[in-house]
């Protein structure tokens, strides 16, 4: 898939549903960050999500800005930016607020493991 | 106190700013700079970001030596150790100016005394140096201008300030652009300094021995610190970033709506330091910020304490007086000034009565 090892931005409320939907179909784990255009320490964390993208491409990491898609941002209550939720098959299990690497890093192991086992065991049924 | 360690006073500078041109500035102002030109700043200053979150109202910063908060017109940097922060003043004018359209029209330094000051590099040698180096950094035109060094009862423990404007507060044609938040004569801000920590509250500032956990991060650490010592119940509305640093110390940012309020911590003996900061409103309830004060001595119970309100009217300092009363601090001094566009500053000086 072209879109492995990216941060995919999703712009319409229709994009979001779409990448949303192959997510939770995929049982990847699925980091969303929301961001906004004005939003200073958004900024930092833009290379550093990049990279882990590139680094792990078993998660889907999408990319929300407030402004564009204010519902989506209104249904997940978001506050204070950035904020990244951690998604599993559509469900949040977890959820982190501000610039914090290495707090981002550790959830996405904690979380990616879980979702890779249950994949694989899945994989391994069918 | 000893012979020579960290210092945890910081100094601090505000300056608040005003376009011509919304077009140009955006509604976003300040807030627009990208990161690499904040960095350059820091950098100069010698500081690094470590931790941030943002809200709808301004970004706020933690720093490797304290805080920075940039709103759409105004922002503040708190530094502390032996950073160079008046540097930042230049830079940060002219980067507002060429690159948002924005002229500074206010700056206000603050400090208390440093406990190594011989420690200090330049401008920061002495409070005459930090003057001149402003009065040669800052533009002509913010040409109403004040220093001055408010005592306590003990010599080796004053307030500096200096203010300078540009004298156009009344004039609605420069400022009509300019956003709520800087208009606002309600707003005050708090700075208090505390030294002599109690120990058993200072040890909750290491770093625990993190062993085989990977995990065991800065923000880690911060989080625990701060649930530990109970900090996050000072203002629970607040979101709070916060650091934990190797091996010891911490800062944290407070946001809640468009204020900040901000924690420092220098937990070692002999020069242990705890800094608080927020920004309140006199139309607030005023049970708040006594609760709040009252907390914050809980929290550290230090063995002295020095308070300096800003604000335009000039009842806050009793409000803080009695609050600190209650919690076994004495007011041992008092002295107030008034200075261009900040309004009136206040400075208490309290010790504790009890003492374990």
């Amino acid at each position: 898939m072209a879109e492995e090892g990216q941060v995919i931005g999703c712009h319409t409320v229709d994009a979001w549903k779409e990448h949303f939907k192959k997510g939770s179909e995929s049982k990847k784990l699925v980091v969303v960050d929301f961001t906004a255009s004005w939003c200073g320490p958004c900024r930092i964390m833009a290379p550093i999500l990049t990279e882990l993208a590139r680094r792990m491409p078993n998660v889907l990491f999408l990319k929300v800005d407030v402004d564009e898609l204010r519902t989506v941002s209104e249904e997940y209550s978001i506050e204070a930016m950035p904020t990244f939720l951690l998604l599993k098959e559509g469900q949040l299990v977890d959820r982190l607020v501000g610039a914090k690497k290495d707090d981002l890093q550790m959830l996405i192991a904690k979380h990616a493991t879980d979702a890779a086992a249950a994949h694989a065991t899945d994989a391994a049924a069918a | 106190m000893a012979a020579s360690g960290f210092e945890g006073f910081e100094k601090r500078i505000e300056l608040h700013f005003f376009g011509d041109d919304p077009l140009f500035t955006g509604s976003m102002g300040l807030r627009n700079l990208d990161f690499e030109s904040l960095e350059e700043i820091l950098h100069a200053v010698q500081c690094t970001v470590v931790s941030a979150v943002a809200n709808r109202h301004f970004d706020a910063y933690v720093l490797s030596e304290s805080s920075l908060f940039v709103y759409p017109t105004k922002i503040i940097i708190k530094t502390c150790g032996t950073t160079q922060l008046l540097k930042s003043v230049r830079p940060l004018v002219h980067l507002a100016s060429n690159r948002l359209g924005l002229t500074v029209r206010m700056c206000r330094y603050t400090r208390g005394s440093f406990i190594f000051p011989k420690a200090q590099p330049f401008p920061h040698t002495s409070f005459e140096e930090e003057v001149i180096f402003l009065e040669e950094n800052l533009p002509s035109r913010l040409c109403f201008r004040k220093a001055c060094v408010m005592p306590s009862n003990v010599c080796s423990h004053s307030w500096h300030v200096f203010t300078a404007c540009d004298g156009d507060d009344d004039d609605d044609s420069s400022h009509h652009h300019e956003l709520a938040e800087d208009q606002n004569d309600a707003l005050y801000t708090i700075e208090v300094c505390m030294t002599e920590l109690d120990q058993a509250s200072a040890r909750k500032f290491f770093r625990r021995g993190a062993g085989d956990d990977e995990k065991y991060s800065g923000d880690s650490a911060g989080r625990e610190m701060t649930g530990l010592t109970g900090i996050g119940d000072i203002n629970p509305r607040a979101l709070i970033c916060d650091f934990g640093f190797d091996p010891c110390g911490y800062s944290m940012n407070g946001i809640d709506g468009d204020r900040y309020s901000t924690i420092h911590v220098t937990p070692e003996e002999g020069f242990s330091y705890a800094s608080y900061e927020c920004v309140g409103s006199i139309y607030d309830d005023p049970h708040e910020i006594s609760r709040v004060l009252k907390k914050v001595a809980q929290v550290f119970r230090p063995g002295t304490v020095s308070v300096a309100t800003t604000c335009a009217s000039h009842d806050l300092w009793r409000r803080v007086a009695k609050a600190l009363e209650l919690v076994g601090l004495k007011c041992r001094s008092c002295s107030a000034d008034e200075f261009p566009a900040a309004g009136t500053v206040v400075f208490q000086t309290f010790t504790t009565t009890r003492r374990k």
